[in-house]
């Protein structure tokens, strides 16, 4: 018995080492790729920058700027070698660290993740309960038609009918703008998360709904039925709990949307969050800063799936790592 | 024959989607061609109401909005059919090629390197590749492209790993078949096709994607008729025109809805196919 717990042990131990090494390698692959997104540019990126007009002193600054003047080998370790100490650059037309100029422009971005992430479990922890419940009877039908029609509608499309009705039509959210100020910022926040929501809810509705009518058909819930157990208590722990694994699997992609999405959103509600600082980056031809915004968001998705991955295999010891 | 007995077997949901895809693409074709009105010509006043000549009005420059609808409907679509098209070979060829490739360091360097092209944000990879780039409608095909074989590569890899393994290759390697012969004849065929399923989902993303990128101002650039151009445009008369906005916006969701139902079914038409 001592003997197979040790070896269990190991083993976990050993997959969970080689998932962690697996992130760094491929935090590694992905950085390196940033590296090259530079080189994508045609031409002198320096000219690019100043047009024809430049006089060579400019040039010459602007590329030694960008780092431009060394051999590329050296420009590639110090990349990653200042990559792994944290600093993803400088933005070449503010003169000012990326990491910083994102971290100063990252509390509105938080605040519309966070009001995003209550909103997506409000809704759809009971619509894919209900799903999975229903899934023979109309509902499933209405469920999977209207879920298909959310997610395919273009969030630029959603979010204007939203603020179509709600600020132009019933006036109850201000069209655009921000209020940093905490209880007030709700208010400016709701129809920016309800367009997020309108998207996303429908995806985690459906990864649970699928996931529950798999549950349904493991031999103990019909224990716990046959036995009688308190609908509440049957609800959390004999449907939803051993359920949530691949709801948790697909955090990373849940980022990685958000993210896209805040870009949208941000513009079009006027959101000062991070989303915006990207597009200001590019139509100031900041390519470093883009760079640097890149790489941090290419982490972010990283990072999420590397610990969704992490809490499967501790909420579930049987969960491969692989 | 057998394209119309399928079509028959087909459930409701990819008729439905049919339906719209060759609405969308007839009208995307005909309303054009047969409008005295050109999609970019200025026709009337700014944002006069919708009348017989005019069904959906003018725009906010006197443009014909019912043709520059549709007129966008015919670009995002043969837009979206690029985008989507050259990911799915090419990304496919390199998924099969590093699948049937047994090296088991490489093959997880490979992995890694996937998973590090696929973990960027989508709208953002696309607008970084777009800055590096330039825009227009070019860049922004360039960038789909870059940023999307890598997804079709890890598909074909892990299904031609499976087929590997699976019983009517091994007989195939048992009778002596070469390795190309192998790949060409048993594993490509079967793998495009689940690429081509995937492509289908994948097409209403690339199609929302276009737009968005167009809605930021870096796609295909005004006065040329697509859908988030229109969508940004008509933004600003939003409280006052909002047909501005709904006209183009409807019809684009339509057609990616329309997209994904008929995805949707088939996906359903083929797991009940295999029961």
């Amino acid at each position: 018995m001592q003997g197979i717990i040790k070896q269990v042990g190991s083993f976990f131990q050993h997959s969970l080492v080689s998932r962690v090494l697996q992130a760094v390698l491929v935090s590694f692959f992905l950085l390196t790729i940033v590296f090259f997104l530079l080189r994508l540019i045609p031409g002198d990126p320096a000219m690019v920058l100043l047009g024809e007009n430049a006089s060579m002193g400019q040039v010459e600054e602007y590329r030694k700027l960008l780092g431009l003047d060394r051999p590329p080998m050296e420009q590639y370790v110090d990349y990653m070698s200042n990559a792994f100490q944290g600093d993803l650059g400088v933005s070449i037309l503010r003169r000012q660290s990326v990491v910083k100029i994102i971290a100063s422009r990252l509390p509105v971005s938080l605040w519309l993740a966070g009001s995003t992430v209550a909103m997506v479990f409000v809704l759809a922890l009971p619509l894919g309960l209900l799903a999975a419940v229903y899934h023979r009877t109309w509902f499933g039908y209405f469920f999977r038609v209207t879920t298909s029609i959310a997610i395919s509608t273009p969030i630029y499309f959603t979010s204007l009918v939203i603020l179509l009705l709600l600020a132009v039509k019933l006036d109850l959210v201000p069209i655009a703008g921000y209020d940093p100020e905490f209880p007030k910022n709700l208010r400016t926040l709701f129809a920016p998360a309800l367009t997020n929501s309108i998207l996303l809810a429908p995806v985690l509705a459906r990864i649970l709904q699928a996931s529950v009518i798999d549950t349904m058909e493991e031999e103990f819930v019909e224990a716990a039925i046959v036995r009688g157990v308190k609908p509440l208590r049957f609800m959390w722990h004999y449907l939803l709990r051993p359920s949530l694994a691949p709801c948790i699997a697909a955090l990373g992609y849940f980022a990685a949307t958000v993210v896209s999405y805040g870009v949208l959103i941000e513009i079009i509600f006027n959101l000062p969050g991070v989303g915006m600082s990207l597009i200001e980056f590019v139509r100031a031809f900041d390519y470093t800063a883009v760079q640097g915004f890149v790489a941090l968001t290419g982490l972010l998705v990283v990072a999420t799936t590397l610990l969704a991955d992490l809490l499967n295999a501790w909420l579930d010891p049987r969960a491969n790592l692989k | 024959m057998s394209f119309a007995m399928s079509l028959k077997t087909l459930n409701r949901e990819a008729l439905v989607g049919i339906l719209i895809i060759v609405l969308v693409i007839l009208l995307g074709i005909i309303v054009p061609i047969a409008s005295p009105n050109d999609a970019s010509g200025f026709v009337a006043d700014p944002l006069a109401p919708p009348s017989m000549s005019l069904p959906f009005g003018a725009d906010h420059m006197g443009r014909d909005l019912f043709v520059r609808t549709f007129a966008a409907a015919r670009l995002d679509i043969v837009l979206a059919l690029l985008g989507a098209s050259v990911p799915i070979v090419v990304g496919t060829f390199i998924g099969v090629l590093t699948g049937a490739a047994e090296r088991k360091i490489a093959g997880a360097l490979w992995d890694a390197l996937i998973n590090a092209l696929t973990a960027f944000p989508e709208i953002v990879l696309v607008l970084a590749i777009i800055t590096m780039l330039g825009g227009g409608w070019d860049g922004l095909l360039y960038a789909i492209w870059i940023s999307r074989w890598a997804q079709y590569a890890r598909l074909a890899r892990a299904k031609t790993l499976k087929l590997h393994e699976s019983e009517f290759v091994q007989a195939a390697k048992v009778l002596g078949y070469s390795r190309i012969r192998i790949l060409a004849k048993h594993i490509m065929p079967n793998v495009y096709s689940e690429a081509i399923a995937y492509g289908l989902s994948d097409f209403v993303f690339i199609i929302v994607v276009i737009g968005g990128l167009s809605f930021l101002g870096m796609g295909v650039r005004p006065p040329t008729p697509e859908w988030g151009g229109m969508l940004a445009e008509g933004r600003i008369y939003l409280q006052t025109t909002p047909r501005l906005v709904l006209w183009p916006g409807a019809i684009l969701s339509l057609t990616a809805i329309g997209v994904a139902l008929f995805a949707q079914g088939l996906a359903r038409h083929r797991k009940e196919a295999v029961r």
